[in-house]
């Protein structure tokens, strides 16, 4: 575009300073807040009392607020999932079926134990349960770490696939006869008794707090240890690694392992550590979609895990606040997926524009027309 | 029995047809890992479209117009704007995942229209995805067209030095990859299954993917694949009529999907891939830098 003697030049760029990497994905949550905007949209309500209502219940409200944090720790689990493998290259959208295999795992404690119906001795248990599940977790991950690290199997296609496996299995059971299925018979996993919960230090299950403190040393990992910079050579340039002695095995099935470790601690911190559920309910499926949210936090975070605890806690808000204002608002259900869409769609643009520049260019001047006197001249 | 042999031929072209919309676009190159995003978008348009006129036909085009659009959109983010072909993809299959999930859940439940027409007892989807397979092999191997299509999947930098218009080429394909896999959610939702629930896919789009990468990017094996996934898909639907009491009918539900890693495992072992395994497009993923 030239605007008198200046024209418009877009140029691709190799580097982006992080200013510019944080402010294009704080602009692309902005964007999807604004785009989710008409979502809520109704006769009764403009969007922003949605929002108000949203938000309101979210972080005013003393259990809409806990109910984020809870929420917001199991995201940003989800997120490491995710993260610890992109760092390496990898994409684990595999976050549903480990987080499936985590809860599985943990409730798999309490019922060979032979301790269903119990009230009290579960001891260790409490321990094993979250281990149980994040060795279940891990163990999936892995799964799709050796068949990318060995045979180039596309971990996109191998982690998708797993979710459907997991989702099934946990269907098999909680459902019609399955061994953890309630004594009502609804569908549902048995409820953990008292003794199997764990105590809640202001509100919050222990797994909360390892979820921050993971954050932190996820962080210090890749910027400090030496394992975090082999993955992060790998995740920029697989061939250089290679030469450079790196092992494609050990990273993949490292990444992948630690990553599904993480969703399956989801699955046990959601379905096993929060109050008012402490079973795999009938819609876990929901909750297991729900770890998507991972994906778009790390993606926006651009990778950096402290930086997505106060994404985690946005999207954890917004989906809970969501609900209760699809509730008071009669909005149609699903709110939370389509802003989920939709965020993904403009980290998706905010990640191209971060690959552009624009600069003013001054046009270079056109060549002098020779004159009919100055060619006699010349002549 | 022969209900069964309907049905997994009807459950084989829904496959087939997302499937090879997608083997186009990666015979030129493009990779698009958010296919069950586009079915999704697809299959929902339709069933809401041709629920709310009553028409079957106004609910195709709907389909296979958001279809061809995503994959449009598709093409700008990886083609024009040279984005990562995953992200822009798996961006399409969240965004359709989240929409679809808003749109479609007031209108949970059956279609409420008279049975899709059949053609001899079949859905005429399966007679269109029959054609279709012989069409794209005659397009990708006999004409100067699938020559193109060809050279710039596998080395865009030489197809343009003979004069093929890289981006254009890439565009089409992208273009009828999501056209197709439009219409295998329309398919899927106003013949084979015309039902909305809640992320009613679950999967299919990326198994559809998975068959691409089994068929070694051959229609011919393509379609030999479908048929193979879409009648195993009925059976664990139904696996009384094969293995009665063997295991629980949720476990059954996971043959297809274990099935499909198992087969990925195998054809990427070094000894198939020595063997077979020269078919893959050089160029699949990478963008290209030349224009």
């Amino acid at each position: 575009m030239r605007v008198g003697a200046y024209t418009l030049v877009v140029e691709r760029t190799q580097t982006t300073s992080p200013v510019r990497v944080a402010g294009s994905g704080l602009a692309a949550v902005v964007l999807a807040l604004l785009l989710a905007s008409f979502l809520f949209w109704t006769p009764e309500a403009g969007p922003w009392a949605a929002y108000r209502i949203a938000f309101g219940y979210a972080f005013l409200n003393p259990s809409g607020l806990l109910a984020t944090l809870h929420r917001a720790a199991y995201l940003l689990l989800c997120t490491l999932a995710f993260l610890v493998p992109l760092r390496g290259g990898l994409w684990n959208i595999g976050l549903p079926g480990q987080v499936y295999a985590g809860a599985l795992a943990a409730f798999a404690v309490p019922f060979w134990a032979g301790v269903r119906q119990a009230a009290s001795g579960a001891g260790g248990a409490l321990l094993w349960m979250p281990l149980a599940a994040a060795a279940a977790g891990g163990a999936l991950g892995a799964l799709a770490g050796v068949l990318r690290a060995k045979l180039s199997v596309n971990e996109i296609l191998v982690t998708m696939m797993l979710n459907s496996v997991l989702f099934w299995v946990v269907s098999d059971f909680i459902k019609e006869g399955g061994a953890f299925m309630s004594a009502t018979a609804e569908g549902e996993s048995f409820t953990l008794p008292e003794a199997f919960r764990p105590p809640l230090p202001f509100g919050l299950p222990p797994s909360a707090y390892v979820a921050l403190g993971a954050a932190a040393v996820v962080d210090f990992v890749f910027a400090r240890a030496a394992s975090g910079y082999r993955v992060r050579a790998f995740g920029l340039n697989p061939q250089a690694a290679r030469y450079a002695g790196i092992d494609p095995l050990r990273v993949s099935l490292g990444v992948f392992a630690v990553g599904g470790a993480f969703a399956g601690l989801a699955g046990y911190h959601y379905f096993a550590a929060v109050p008012g559920l402490y079973k795999i309910p009938t819609n876990y499926g929901y909750y297991g979609d729900l770890s998507f949210y991972g994906i778009i936090c790390a993606l926006i975070a651009r990778g950096n895990a402290v930086g997505a605890i106060p994404m985690a806690l946005l999207f954890a808000g917004l989906s809970v606040g969501g609900r209760f204002a699809q509730g008071a608002l009669r909005l149609p259900f699903g709110v939370d997926y389509a802003v989920l869409g939709l965020l993904m769609t403009t980290f998706v643009v905010s990640h191209l524009v971060d690959r552009y520049s624009l600069r003013w260019q001054r046009a270079a001047p056109q060549p002098a027309l020779r004159t009919s006197s100055s060619s006699e001249e010349a002549r | 029995m022969s209900d069964l042999l309907v049905r997994s031929l009807e459950a084989s072209t829904v496959f087939l047809l997302a499937a090879l919309g997608e083997l186009v676009n990666q015979r030129s190159g493009v990779l698009n890992v958010g296919l069950e995003g586009l079915m999704l978008f697809g299959g929902t348009l339709a069933f809401l479209l041709a629920q709310a006129t009553g028409s079957y036909a106004v609910g195709l085009a709907a389909g296979v117009a958001v279809g061809a659009l995503l994959g449009l959109l598709h093409g700008v983010f990886s083609l024009s704007l040279r984005g990562d072909q995953v992200v822009s993809g798996m961006g399409l299959w969240i965004l359709s995942f989240g929409l679809t999930t808003y749109l479609g859940s007031p209108h949970t439940g059956p279609l409420g229209l008279p049975r899709f027409p059949q053609v001899l007892g079949l859905s005429p989807f399966v007679y269109v995805g029959a054609v279709l397979v012989v069409a794209v092999w005659f397009v990708l191997t006999r004409t100067s067209l699938g020559l193109s299509i060809r050279s710039v999947g596998e080395n865009p930098a030489a197809a343009a030095a003979s004069g093929v218009n890289v981006l254009a080429v890439r565009y089409a394909c992208v273009v009828f990859g999501g056209t197709l896999a439009g219409l295998a959610g329309a398919a899927y939702t106003l013949s084979y299954n015309p039902v909305w629930n809640y992320n009613f896919l679950m999967g299919w789009g990326f198994v559809s993917l998975a068959l691409v990468f089994f068929s070694m990017w051959n229609p011919w094996i393509l379609f030999a694949g479908s048929l193979l996934f879409g009648a195993m898909w009925q059976l664990s639907l139904n696996p009384d009529l094969v293995l009665p009491g063997v295991l629980s009918r949720y476990l059954w539900r996971t043959i297809p999907f274990l099935t499909t890693v198992t087969i990925l495992a195998l054809i990427s072992t070094p000894w198939f891939r020595t063997r077979w395994g020269l078919a893959r497009p050089q160029a699949l993923g990478a963008p290209y830098l030349g224009d």
